[in-house]
């Protein structure tokens, strides 16, 4: 339970101290009482959950020690006690933001009882509801978005812009580069932040589908559709709707949502009225989509409207120096999020991380290090820890890394050895090579044997 | 002894069977009780009816919390005659009325 700190403001001792043994029944009311509206007025930095206020005090009226606690704390709850049985007094309080009038009777003590259980309730969700905010605003918080390297810093440039005005925005890059994180970061920074952002992964919907959760539908529009719906463009109304994976919406379904964002109009199946919306338009594809036109699989005239400010997400491995930058953030939010004890990363892991082709993008790289974490002993990442779960052509990888043929030679050989106990007659054996050669690339410290 | 003026009925269900806490409240009541009975005479006899009737306001729950029953009534006269000015006869039959009996509770209450 929550601790409340309850100013009492009541010039009769009888009736302050009676309410005080009351309250305090409860350990976590917190009474502090006073006989002046003044000195209560002077202890409001000590912030208290709530005032019971008397109306009649000696040197301030209870409409006037209200009207100055409402300008400065307009948000603290103020509750008249009174003797006073006087409906117009009653109506004028309430109308200046008390939060409740209890008149001064046998039954007062219940009610004052039942008050102070409601407001530490409602202080109890406010708290919760401003503790959700905050994690909100600090999740999608610029910073979330990390890196130095330029790639991304002209990312963040054009985020910038796409904060400060309404336009839509299009985000494209390869998969895992964090276009669901722009999308974001966009819109809880920009003055639309309070209205919902609601987000419709077109891939995961199937198209027969997805009209009717975009649009929404009437009772009765069609089989099934037992009551009325409001489609996703209507939930975001006054905030962001964000549509990831546009590349894959239906030809036909493209027309229909062309026509709404030029008409800011939408129609719920079933229904002829039309609906004014005012949302902002955000759209990630990892395709493409100027192929996709030339294909004929995505219409033009909505390929230009959707154009916006085109925001291109660059590959992990464009951004080789944000990488190490990238792992120890996600090093240590992982250790934090499961209380683990501190950790490093090895250098030889550091420049295997560097020279990787990371397919997957930074959700790999975060899957990577998440997983390295938990293997790894005594407080640092080995290369024994790392694991490369690539799904795509490994020689494309291997390939993607550019380096000479010499280079990829020495690598090859050196992963035999390294595989084979450093046993050179074997190795050599295997590669169908001299080993002389091998003994002369090893004299030249060519290749590593530990 | 005559019967007791007082009740303290409702003293006891808040107490939650606190004796301290009924012996704290009988000594704030008499403690204060006796002083606001004089002023709300003076207020009387110099016709401040502003005053009487602010007095009689804080008196009101002190009686009421004390179940003296006998002038729950009449001190909630006495406010309502002392705001509209009213210095007249009634008033002064009630105010003696309230006099005579707070006197006695007090009484009572310091031999409890």
């Amino acid at each position: 339970m929550s601790l409340m700190k309850i100013f009492l403001v009541e010039d009769n001792e009888l009736y302050a101290k009676a309410t005080k043994h009351h309250l305090s029944l409860n350990p976590d009311n917190q009474v502090e009482h006073f006989v002046t509206g003044k000195s209560c007025l002077e202890k409001l930095y000590l912030q208290p959950d709530c005032i019971l206020l008397d109306y009649s005090l000696p040197d301030l009226s209870g409409i006037d020690v209200l009207k100055k606690v409402k300008s400065s704390q307009p948000d603290l709850p103020v509750v008249i006690v009174s003797g006073q049985e006087d409906v117009a007094t009653a109506i004028d309080l309430l109308k200046e933001g008390a939060y409740d009038y209890i008149v001064k009777d046998e039954n007062s003590k219940e009610r004052i009882w039942k008050t102070i259980n409601n407001l530490r309730e409602n202080a109890k969700l406010r708290n919760e509801l401003d503790r959700l905010r905050e994690e909100v605003n600090l999740k999608y918080d610029f910073s979330s978005i990390k890196g130095s390297s330029v790639p991304i810093k002209r990312v963040f440039k054009l985020i910038e812009k796409a904060i400060r005005t309404n336009i839509t925005v299009s985000i494209s890059g390869e998969t895992g580069t964090g276009k669901e994180l722009v999308a974001k970061a966009i819109h809880y920074n920009s003055k639309n932040k309070k209205a919902p952002l609601v987000t419709v992964n077109i891939a995961a919907i199937p198209k027969e589908l997805l009209e009717s959760e975009l649009f929404g539908y009437e009772k009765g529009a069609f089989t099934g559709a037992i009551s009325r719906r409001i489609g996703k463009f209507e939930e975001a109304n006054g905030g962001t709707l964000f549509l990831d994976e546009i590349g894959e919406m239906d030809l036909s379904l493209q027309a229909k949502l062309l026509r709404i964002l030029q008409e800011r109009v939408v129609t719920r199946i079933g229904s002829n009225k039309e609906i004014k919306v005012d949302t902002r338009i955000i759209v990630a594809t990892h395709r493409n989509l100027k192929e996709e036109v030339a294909k004929g699989n995505f219409r033009e005239d909505l390929y230009y409207r959707l154009l916006g400010l085109p925001i291109e997400l660059p590959p992990l491995r464009q951004r080789e120096s944000d990488i190490i930058l990238l792992a120890k953030y996600f090093l240590k939010l992982f250790l934090e999020e499961n209380e683990m004890e501190e950790m490093r990363i090895s250098e030889q892991v550091q420049t295997k991380l560097r020279s990787y082709s990371w397919p997957g993008n930074v959700r790999e790289l975060k899957a990577v290090i998440e997983l390295a974490a938990v293997l790894a002993d005594d407080g640092i990442i080995e290369e024994k820890d790392l694991n490369f779960n690539t799904v795509g052509d490994e020689l494309d990888n291997l390939v993607s890394e550019g380096l000479t043929l010499k280079d990829y030679n020495t690598k090859l050989i050196n992963y035999y050895l390294k595989n084979h106990n450093n046993n050179v007659v074997e190795v050599a054996k295997l590669l169908d090579i001299g080993k002389s050669t091998l003994y002369r690339m090893l004299k030249n410290k060519e290749l590593t044997v530990n | 002894m005559a019967d007791r003026v007082y009740d303290l009925i409702q003293l006891e269900e808040l107490s939650g069977g606190d004796q301290d806490f009924i012996n704290m409240m009988v000594d704030t009541f008499l403690e204060h009780t006796p002083g606001q009975l004089e002023e709300l005479i003076k207020a009387q006899a110099s016709n401040d009816m502003v005053t009487f009737g602010a007095i009689s306001h804080k008196i009101k729950p002190n009686i009421d919390m004390f179940g003296i029953k006998k002038i729950i009534q009449d001190i909630r006269d006495l406010e309502q005659l002392g705001k509209a000015g009213q210095n007249n006869s009634e008033l002064q039959t009630k105010l003696a009325n309230v006099e005579a009996e707070l006197i006695i509770a007090f009484e009572q209450l310091r031999q409890r």
